[in-house]
């Protein structure tokens, strides 16, 4: 373990604080009874900027860095002597969980003020909610897809519910950031504060940040600059950290040799059918998590399962209690809840196994340290997993796993350059550096703007077509949609049959949309894949998607257990499962990993340019980033980007994602066959010099335009609601929000 | 109706004239003073004054009156109210909106009955707020009679009641009017406002409605169309002829964007229709105003629903300037411009407070106004004169406050403009945040979008 410093600084006394003597005098009595010696330096700055109500704020702290209490202290003390008449603060968060979460810690505080505190998503009952639309007041906390629910079913009652809103509060404002998602919640609270006929001040919680102006921009569009900012100054958290290779190992046994054995009537062991890295990793995992609290965060849900299965093989083993449970998207609400129950449950030694459902800041109080299975995402979302870790002044620590494959003489150059490790080891010093991704709010987000038009049209009944793009495009978060475009949007969808006019001009849904706005898939903004409920011994396990090798008979990993697949109903869409030893776990669809940021790539290449040893590196990783180092000289990557394999060239740009694919759009319109494979393009059956000429084109040519390069593109269709777009359409949106075509040029100048 | 303008030159009582102009030129319809300014659809009007006779006899009727947005059918509506009125019938009228409905189960269906017994007018209270008067005027013929013939006046009002006894909802409703009585025979006006209250659909629990009435049911979602039907009874025994509803904006269950919900309210339409075809509805007369797409919408619209098609299809002989005014739809015709130059002629009239000195324009004003909005908009001005009454009365206005101005020099400057949704409109403050982007695109292109 390798430590190293951040830093600090000294926050003031309740009693010294001008800000606490601007809070109600409860709120004071409850602060005194807490026992808080001090208010945190981010709460002393927000209180009077709340209470003031004239802007809109963005808080950016660490997890567990009091945010929650910054914005609540405030608005819970301007509501403590009336908070009735409609709902007065709306708490928007992404996750069920988080809500629960956070409708517990303010319900303690609001019952002593009596102010009404009320959840409300997917899991919260009818009659919960009827109490809501009687008597609406308080607070509300909701998820971005209940709010939508609310305008689609409740339209006419929304005035009502909120017409005396004082604020809105949007919980980890980072992860809305870009996203299809973000996009509805811009375009909800603006359809908001039309409903209410005033503004209403926004209030954003979010993560330590690349560029806090970007969420300032994207909590109030256009008027980003007026947003006023909130950093904490207080970080001083000790970092240790470990990096640990590890070469990949094929299992002891073959699939053959193994189910040779098995006919034979022997018996053969987990271990003996998992590779050996794998299975060195998870002794790792065993011996140095087991006794306390841990998050082990692996990047697909697949993983997680054959983790969370050999780690609890182990604690068998021993003859320990099982204390590693697994969690992701795809298992029960009843499950997860378990696990985060685990978690929360100081008494008893808890991990949990987990993609980036844990991420956000459900409070699960201490949690020891924070294992990484395979390279981060991102640095962004690194951080955020290290921010789980080392509260109350203990320090953060993280282990990061990486598996290499071993090489041989036919391994092509760009996999033989360890790129895992150097991308690890890149977050990991751009982190020390205090950068991460600014998100990307370049995107047109016409898929989401598709959802918002039916919206406004069932919340209304029916709508003009001037009067939506006023509502939605020119004063609202589409502004980047003009009327020229948003006409050839509303075509798509008229000849979609999502859409029709009446006499009157007016919009009103068509008999598909009709079908589309009545389920209840509607409400999300993202896309998520028809499901197969996973069921054993009668109690819901959590969902996976159809595929062929879910067959009775089957052995699978679910839920770190294993079973076998008793039946499977395909019209009912449950798969039955009864315990049993052994198997794989079902192929999971997982969201597509986030692009790689072009300053992660140009870290990358300078740590092979250079020769220092990171000293949170172990033995096996040192050697493993010498071996690539090594490659990388031994290719001149150090002198050129362009390099002969065979009869293929390959050429190294050292650029994001978005920058490589948009080469790829680029190259393949000027008809030139490319692929790209990891941080390589691959041209086949070219010499160097032609590659090079054909790059040297690109840098000096007047560029093409970026719409006209995404219609060669066959497949645009990425977001839920693209299908309904013709393809004219999607390509702006393709060129928004997937190409940079002058980024790829500077690119590729970089080089040429 | 004056359909000659040289045959009207009476004058009017300014209260009626400020009412008829200013309500007009918010573009919604005039309570009182009608026939002032109605002008055409003279087939129309005297089928619908059949079925008000009808009624008045203790029969039943139903009619769907179908135009185009601004074509006059609240305008219609209200004339035929307000002619019921004189019959001696009670009227009550609401427009459906989307928090208004005739079926549902979140208080919409019960907020609509509100809003109808709000509204309900008599000859002597025309502007609404009738039930207490209603209900007081039954009570006292009740107490009259008991006097006469020396009995209780329970006994009076139990036989009266009796009838309504046996209809569903009745028993509750009966013991309501027992309550006023014994409100207004105790002087509690507590419990008479109690009583008036629930029979105006207001108690939203059971519980409330126990408390306060000993009653065990609610005028609720489920039952409105039964307490109308109660109600027309109610007021036949109270000695009105019988009960006129009008029931506006129906375009708004076609724009219900729930399929199921909209075909709950459509079967309950088709309830009623079918009671009204059988007669079965004693001295209620139910009128619906709509656009055409909401009834002949094949998807959403009530010919959607297979039952109501068959019973309201129009007769196919009907058609090229042919009307049939016997079945249940009345459509109603475009205005000629014959029939609009009297409408502008009503209008100068008004607005003169029935004065031929004191007008502001000359005959020949009209027929230059309507080259001007039929340049302007084409032919839709005859088939929906509200736009183009506001623009008349705007003119009006304005010369009326600047006398020196010609109104040739004013025509051109007469805009003709389309109606918006308020809750979609920028917020002011917004209006400032993008000046590119407003500048830049003109609203001419989407305005006038068609798919």
């Amino acid at each position: 373990m390798t430590t190293l410093p951040l830093s600090g600084s000294e926050p003031e006394a309740p009693t010294q604080s001008s800000a606490f003597h601007q809070l109600h005098s409860k709120i004071q009595r409850w602060i005194w009874r807490t026992g808080w010696s001090e208010l945190r330096d981010i709460q002393e700055q927000s209180i009077p900027a709340i209470l003031g109500r004239e802007h809109d704020l963005v808080i950016a702290a660490a997890t567990a860095g009091g945010k929650t209490e910054a914005a609540f202290l405030p608005i819970l003390s301007s509501l403590a002597d009336d908070s009735g008449g409609s709902i007065r603060a709306l708490y928007v968060s992404p996750l069920r969980a988080l809500i629960n979460d956070q409708f517990r810690r303010l319900e303690l505080l609001c019952q002593e003020l009596e102010i009404p505190v009320h959840r409300w998503h997917g899991d919260v009952g009818a009659g919960q909610k009827r109490k809501v639309l009687t008597a609406p007041a308080g607070v509300l906390i909701i998820t971005p897809e209940s709010l939508e629910a609310l305008f689609v079913l409740r339209g006419h009652e929304v005035s009502r519910l909120f017409h005396q809103l004082d604020y809105v509060v949007v919980d980890e404002l980072h992860v809305f950031l870009g996203t299809e998602r973000g996009a509805q919640l811009q375009s909800l609270l603006h359809r908001l504060e039309l409903a209410v006929r005033r503004r209403v001040p926004r209030i954003g919680l979010s993560a330590t940040l690349g560029d806090p102006g970007l969420a300032c921009e994207f909590l109030r569009p256009r008027q980003g600059e007026a947003v006023q900012q909130i950093h904490s100054t207080a970080a001083g958290q000790e970092l240790r950290l470990q990096v640990r290779g590890y070469r990949r190992l094929a299992p002891p046994l073959s699939p053959k040799e193994a189910e040779a054995r098995r006919v034979a009537g022997q018996s053969v062991t987990p271990e003996e059918v998992t590779e050996g890295d794998v299975s060195s990793i998870a002794h790792h995992l065993f011996e140095h998590l087991r006794g306390g609290h841990h998050l082990i965060f692996a990047n697909t849900r697949g993983q997680v399962e054959k983790f969370a299965d050999l780690l609890r093989l182990l604690c068998e083993r021993h003859r320990v209690p099982n204390e590693f449970w697994p969690h992701h998207g795809s298992l029960s609400k009843e499950l997860r809840e378990e696990a985060e129950a685990a978690l929360k449950d100081q008494t008893r030694p808890a991990s949990a196994v987990c993609t980036s459902t844990l991420e956000l800041g459900i409070d699960i109080s201490v949690i020891h340290s924070v294992a990484q299975v395979g390279p981060p995402p991102s640095v962004a979302s690194l951080r955020q997993r290290l921010g789980r870790s080392g509260r109350a002044g203990d320090p953060a620590i993280l282990r990061a796993y990486i598996q290499e494959s071993a090489l041989d003489p036919k391994t092509p150059p760009h996999a033989s350059l360890r790129t895992d490790l150097v991308e690890t080891i890149a977050a990991i010093e751009l982190l020390l550096a205090g950068w991460c991704e600014p998100p990307d709010l370049r995107g047109l987000h016409l898929s989401t703007l598709v959802q918002q038009v039916l919206s406004i049209i069932a919340q209304l009944g029916a709508v003009r077509a001037d009067q939506a793009w006023r509502a939605l495009c020119d004063s609202g978060p589409f502004f980047r949609v003009d009327q020229a475009l948003f006409t050839r949007f509303l075509r798509s969808l008229g000849s979609n049959d999502l859409i029709q006019q009446d006499h009157s001009g007016e919009l009103v849904l068509a008999e598909l949309g009709e079908k589309i706005v009545n389920h209840y898939s509607f409400f999300a903004a993202f896309s998520s894949p028809e499901e197969y409920r996973v069921v054993a011994g009668g109690r819901n396990l959590g969902s996976a998607p159809f595929s062929e090798s879910l067959f009775p008979g089957r052995h699978v990993i679910f839920g770190g257990r294993r079973w076998v697949v008793v039946s499977v109903d395909d019209r009912a869409r449950v798969v039955d499962l009864k315990p049993a030893a052994g198997g794989q776990p079902p192929p999971f669809s997982d969201r597509a990993a986030p692009a790689i940021h072009d300053r992660v790539r140009k870290e990358m290449l300078r740590i092979y340019t250079t020769t220092d040893l990171p000293r949170y590196l172990d033995a096996t990783a040192r050697e493993l980033l010498a071996e690539g180092r090594e490659n990388f000289r031994r290719y001149l990557l150090d002198e050129k980007s362009i390099i002969q394999y065979g009869d293929r060239s390959l050429y190294f740009p050292w650029a994001g994602d978005r920058l490589m694919d948009t080469m790829v759009v680029w190259l393949a319109s000027e008809k030139i066959e490319v692929i790209r494979e990891g941080v390589a393009l691959i041209f086949e059956r070219m010499a160097p010099e032609q590659v090079d000429e054909q790059l040297r084109k690109i840098a000096t040519e007047e560029p093409p335009n970026a719409v006209d390069l995404a219609k060669s593109v066959e497949n645009k269709v990425r977001e839920k609601f693209h299908p309904w777009l013709e393809d004219e359409v999607l390509a702006v949106d393709y060129a928004a929000g997937v190409l940079d075509v002058e980024g790829a040029r500077a690119g590729v100048s970089r080089w040429t | 109706m004056t359909e000659n303008p040289a045959a009207a030159p009476q004058k009017l009582r300014s209260r009626d004239r400020d009412a008829i102009i200013q309500s007009l030129r918010a573009g919604v319809v005039p309570r009182r003073g009608h026939q002032h300014i109605q002008v055409g659809r003279a087939d129309e009007v005297k089928a619908l004054l059949q079925d008000l006779d009808r009624v008045a006899d203790g029969g039943s009727a139903m009619r769907f009156v179908i135009g185009e947005y601004g074509s006059g059918k609240t305008f219609f509506l209200h004339l035929v109210r307000s002619i019921g009125l004189e019959k001696g019938l009670v009227a009550a009228h609401t427009d459906l909106s989307p928090s208004r409905r005739l079926h549902s189960t979140g208080g919409e269906a019960r907020s609509l009955y509100s809003d109808l017994m709000a509204n309900l007018a008599t000859r002597t209270r025309p502007e609404g707020g009738a039930v207490p008067s209603v209900v007081e005027r039954f009570v006292t013929s009740a107490l009259q009679e008991a006097k006469e013939r020396s009995v209780a006046t329970r006994t009076v009002l139990d036989e009266r009641l009796a009838a309504l006894s046996e209809m569903p909802g009745g028993y509750d409703f009966a013991e309501v009017i027992a309550a006023f009585w014994q409100g207004h025979d105790e002087a509690n006006d507590r419990l008479k406002s109690d009583a008036v209250r629930w029979l105006r659909g207001e108690f939203a629990t059971r519980t409330d409605a126990r408390k306060a009435l000993g009653v065990r049911t609610i005028i609720d979602d489920a039952s409105i169309y039964d307490h109308l039907k109660l109600f027309a009874r109610f007021v036949r025994l109270a000695g009105y002829a019988g009960l006129v509803v009008c029931f506006d904006e129906m375009v708004n269950l076609y724009k219900l964007t729930n399929t199921r919900a909209r075909n709950s309210n459509y079967e309950l339409i088709l309830r009623i229709v079918n009671d009204s075809l059988q007669g079965t509805a004693v001295g209620l007369g139910i009128l619906f105003g709509g656009t055409p797409e909401f009834l002949m919408d094949p998807r959403r619209g009530l010919y959607s629903y297979e039952a109501l098609q068959s019973r309201l299809a129009q007769n196919r002989f009907a058609a090229d300037g042919l009307k049939d005014l016997s079945g249940p739809v009345v459509l109603l015709p475009g205005l000629t411009p014959e029939e609009l130059f009297v409408l502008f002629h009503n209008l100068r009239h008004v607005y003169a407070s029935g004065d031929p000195a004191a007008y502001l324009l000359p005959d020949e004003a009209f027929v230059a106004f309507m080259e001007h909005c039929s340049q302007r908009i084409g032919d839709a001005y005859f088939r929906t004169p509200r736009s183009t009454i506001r623009a008349f009365l705007e003119l009006l206005a304005v010369l009326e406050q600047n006398p020196q101005i010609d109104w040739r020099q004013l025509l051109g400057n007469i805009e003709l403009v389309a109606e918006t949704n308020p809750d979609l409109e920028p917020l002011e403050e917004e209006n400032d945040i993008g000046p590119e982007a407003a500048t830049q695109t003109g609203d001419d292109d989407l305005a006038s979008f068609r798919l």
